[in-house]
């Protein structure tokens, strides 16, 4: 079977996995919701409403019907698209993924933007001299950011640069006193869109400002795993034959690292990138709940507390479609890109 | 030099962003608390932040003033009660416009408070008392009654019945509508997210205008973040609810030295805990007299809260019953060792007590280990506190279940008035003996009542003035002897303003008067 049709099929395999993941994350979260302690009629109402008003409530939501009547409602909806509305504010759970899921990208993409930059810059300076200082210092640092508990990084940061010193703002995803801008819900965007067609920067200057210490807290946190990818497999990659090949052919070091080592060992980095990628759409929650960044995480975290079915189930079967999204993605980049995987 | 550029550029960005600091236009002020509200509809509005921001769009009938006297606000005057006490009558103002233009009037109240009634998520707090509702005249509000009841005008003070405007409303009859808000109120609601709302003042308002240009309401996620924005100087005045206690207390210092302005509301919120009544080791009454005297509140209070919170020993608290006389069991660790003997107690033998607290407040948690302590030092032969963290959503779903031996919980009567503290606690509609099997006792998870108790609640129903006080009162007294609720400390609204603003004030349901904040001259 030629290479391109042995690639199609993965291809199709793959996407066929898709739907029955979906599938059986979207059960699972159901399953578990129902089983977890609490009530989301409790939530809504407090714990003193009288009986009569907290059946009157769980009619209302639908909660009194049988579970296996409520799941076929609710697959039924999945199918349809329409995730339903939230219990506490009544608005379509769709309509709050879409609020919430462009800041959560927004902050998610940008640290991991920074993360790259540092982390493989940090990975690459000690490949020079192995063993090094640098080298050293770049493992150290590697192991240090990775090791680092999120939330206490976050409010060490949040405290030196917004509290103490006062450079930016505590927490937040724009200046109480601007109105945000409007359109795709990516702030960086529309308020770059804005002062291009309005002059006004400000808005701008906003939305960067309160950009910057969630996302260098995130990016501080993720570059180690960038810097021990690419140190591992940049020295494995210079002790691979084609690399002494290179060399014995008289190529400078220089050329031998980075036209024949690093595009080499950037390729597992890759699939780090989408597992990381993959991750941080639902996983910065600790540094959303920190910086009162009003994304996906923080949302579902706040729906799990409430008990608010719908939108946990919405945000987690959203998710979990991104993160399989960009794992397919991946694999199938990796795929293209390295002559050595076989299917 | 190289390696001074990335350096320089680094500089280069870090002086634009701090030159990119927003202007901060006017008079118009920040006001920062931990609450996101979900929907500014008052058939939705049931949490803090809503009801909070709901008192600066909307008016509600009457308003309590700070000291919990009942104003007339929409209405023009008190409720006129008929003989049988089961007809109110309700002359409204004429000089009330909505947000949108239109005019207020009984047609407008009773739409908003038959919406209210049919979709409103504490519709319960009404349809209990309120058979119907009609316009008897133009501006004259007609309620029939199930049952004659002595709290109407607090009741008709709560925010959640404020009106709207049958126009803006008239598609959302069934439904509610979160994001926009039209009413009678000092300021319009201009832009609404869950995590910030813009207030206007409303030019064409009936009463006096918003001493301030405008309103910007916030929600930061943590207490850390609320402090720092609040010393930052982000924020011009920063909410209690939400903060932790330190920096509650750090924030109470900055103001002693002058560098805030401090105001206190009324505080209508108590802690307590619960105990199980209907089996051991609570089904001793003694044991649960033993325990309140183990209870040493100044010192619990002083350790967690730095004295933020009252030490209280009455169930409803002194700002509503007015009651100057503390009646629960004082701290005696003498008389609660004497208790714990005559139990069986003490004398090489350990009571295990698996208290129960909610992991997600922070208060629940220091309260839990300082009392564990100070039991280890005064009755450690006797008594031991084995703490059980649970979420609280958890926590409460297995309260009527009666899964706690004791559990710490905290209570806010929905109007000001002993009542709503005492009803929610002791009420039972089915009971043998002395144990509550269904009703508000159960529910609440002490099990507990008495004979004749639920007689007594309800016939205070029928009583007005200091007939139906003394009855609560002595409900209160016999609720204490039996000790299946342990009252702990009393919880004080506070808000903290910068220097450049007039101190904070609150109203008589302990919201913050957005509209009384204002720069000093």
């Amino acid at each position: 079977m030629s290479r391109r049709r042995a690639l199609a099929r993965y291809l199709a395999a793959r996407l066929a996995l898709v739907p029955v993941m979906l599938l059986l994350i979207a059960s699972l979260v159901f399953l578990l919701l129902r089983v977890a302690p609490g009530d989301p009629v409790d939530a809504v109402l407090g714990t003193r409403a009288p009986e009569a008003a907290r059946a009157a409530l769980r009619s209302q939501l639908g909660l009194d019907q049988p579970l296996l009547l409520q799941y076929g409602h609710f697959l039924l909806n999945l199918l349809r698209g329409d995730l339903g509305e939230s219990l506490n504010s009544q608005e379509p759970v769709s309509r709050i993924i879409g609020q919430s899921l462009p800041a959560s990208l927004e902050l998610g993409l940008t640290a991991l933007l920074l993360a790259a930059v540092l982390g493989l810059a940090v990975g690459f300076s000690g490949i020079a001299r192995p063993e090094g200082k640098l080298d050293l210092a770049g493992r150290l640092y590697g192991i240090g950011t990775y090791a680092l508990p999120p939330f206490w990084a976050a409010m060490v940061v949040q405290l030196i640069f917004a509290v103490w010193l006062g450079w930016l703002p505590v927490g937040g995803r724009f200046p109480a006193t601007l109105l945000p801008p409007q359109g795709s819900g990516f702030y960086l965007l529309d308020s770059l869109l804005s002062g291009l067609g309005g002059g006004n920067w400000q808005q701008l200057g906003g939305a960067v400002r309160h950009l910057v210490l969630p996302a260098c807290t995130l990016a501080l946190l993720l570059s180690g795993i960038f810097t021990n990818a690419l140190r591992l497999n940049l020295r494995r990659a210079l002790a691979s034959d084609y690399v002494e090949a290179a060399r014995s052919r008289g190529l400078s070091e220089t050329r031998v690292v980075l036209r024949h080592a690093l595009p080499n060992a950037l390729l597992p980095v890759l699939t780090i990138t989408g597992i990381t990628v993959a991750s941080l759409i639902g996983g910065a929650l600790l540094i959303e709940v920190t910086y009162s960044w009003p994304g996906i995480a923080f949302r579902l975290q706040e729906a799990i507390g409430q008990r608010d079915y719908p939108l946990v189930q919405g945000i987690v079967v959203v998710v979990a479609a991104l993160v399989v999204l960009v794992s397919v993605t991946v694999d199938i980049l990796v795929a293209v890109l390295d002559p050595r995987i076989r299917f | 030099m190289k390696g001074l550029s990335p350096l320089c550029l680094l500089g280069a960005l870090l002086v634009l962003l701090l030159g990119c600091q927003p202007h901060r236009p006017g008079g118009r002020l920040v006001v920062a608390t931990s609450a996101r509200v979900g929907s500014v509809d008052p058939v939705r509005a049931s949490t803090f932040g809503a009801t909070q921001l709901l008192s600066a769009v909307g008016d509600p009938l009457y308003r309590l003033a700070a000291d919990g006297a009942v104003l007339p606000a929409l209405a023009a005057e008190l409720p006129r009660v008929s003989p049988d006490g089961l007809t109110v009558t309700i002359p409204l103002r004429r000089d009330v416009l909505f947000h949108d233009g239109t005019p207020f009037d009984a047609a407008a109240m009773v739409f908003s408070l038959e919406r209210f009634l049919e979709i409103g998520t504490l519709s319960y707090l009404l349809n209990e008392r309120l058979a119907a509702v009609r316009a008897a005249g133009p501006h004259l509000l007609e309620l029939r009654l199930k049952r004659p009841t002595t709290v109407l005008p607090q009741l008709l003070s709560t925010i959640n019945i404020t009106p709207v405007s049958p126009r803006a409303y008239r598609d959302y009859g069934e439904r509610a509508l979160s994001d926009r808000f039209v009413g009678t109120g000092p300021y319009r609601l201009s832009f609404f997210s869950d995590q910030q709302q813009r207030l206007e003042p409303f030019d064409r308002y009936w009463g006096t205008p918003p001493r301030n240009d405008g309103i910007v309401l916030i929600s930061l996620g943590n207490s850390t973040a609320l402090y720092g924005a609040m010393r930052s100087g982000e924020v011009d005045v920063l909410l209690s609810t939400g903060l932790h206690e330190d920096h509650q207390q750090a924030l109470q210092q900055q103001a002693g030295k002058g560098e805030l302005r401090e105001g206190l509301g009324p505080a209508l919120e108590i802690g307590y805990l619960t105990l199980h009544t209907r089996q051991p080791p609570f089904n001793d009454p003694d044991l649960r007299q033993a325990l309140a005297h183990s209870l040493d509140r100044e010192r619990i209070s002083e350790r967690v809260s730095q004295g933020l919170r009252s030490p209280l020993r009455n169930l409803v608290p002194p700002a509503v019953s007015g009651a100057k006389r503390q009646i629960w069991p004082a701290y005696a660790p003498d008389k609660a060792r004497r208790l714990f003997r005559q139990a069986g107690y003490c004398e090489g033998r350990q009571m295990e007590l698996p208290l129960t607290f909610r992991s997600n407040i922070p208060s629940d948690r220091l309260m839990v280990l300082t009392w564990q302590a100070q039991l280890a030092r005064d009755l450690g032969d006797c008594i031991v506190l084995q703490p059980n963290g649970m979420e609280s959503t958890t926590v409460y779903r297995q309260l009527g279940e009666g899964a706690f031996p004791a559990v710490m919980l905290d209570w806010r009567g929905a109007v000001r008035d002993p009542e709503a503290y005492l009803f929610p606690l002791l009420s039972c509609s089915e009971s043998v003996g002395d144990h509550c099997l269904q009703g508000e006792s159960a529910l609440s998870g002490s099990f507990w009542t008495a004979p004749g108790l639920q007689e007594d609640l309800l016939r205070s129903e029928g009583l007005v003035g200091s007939e139906r006080l003394e009855l609560l009162q002595a409900i209160e007294r016999r609720t204490a002897a039996a000790a299946p609720y342990l009252p702990l400390w009393l919880v004080t609204p506070r808000a903290w303003a910068q220097r450049r603003l007039a101190p904070p004030r609150f109203d008589g349901n302990g919201r913050l008067l957005l509209q009384d904040l204002q720069l000093l001259p």
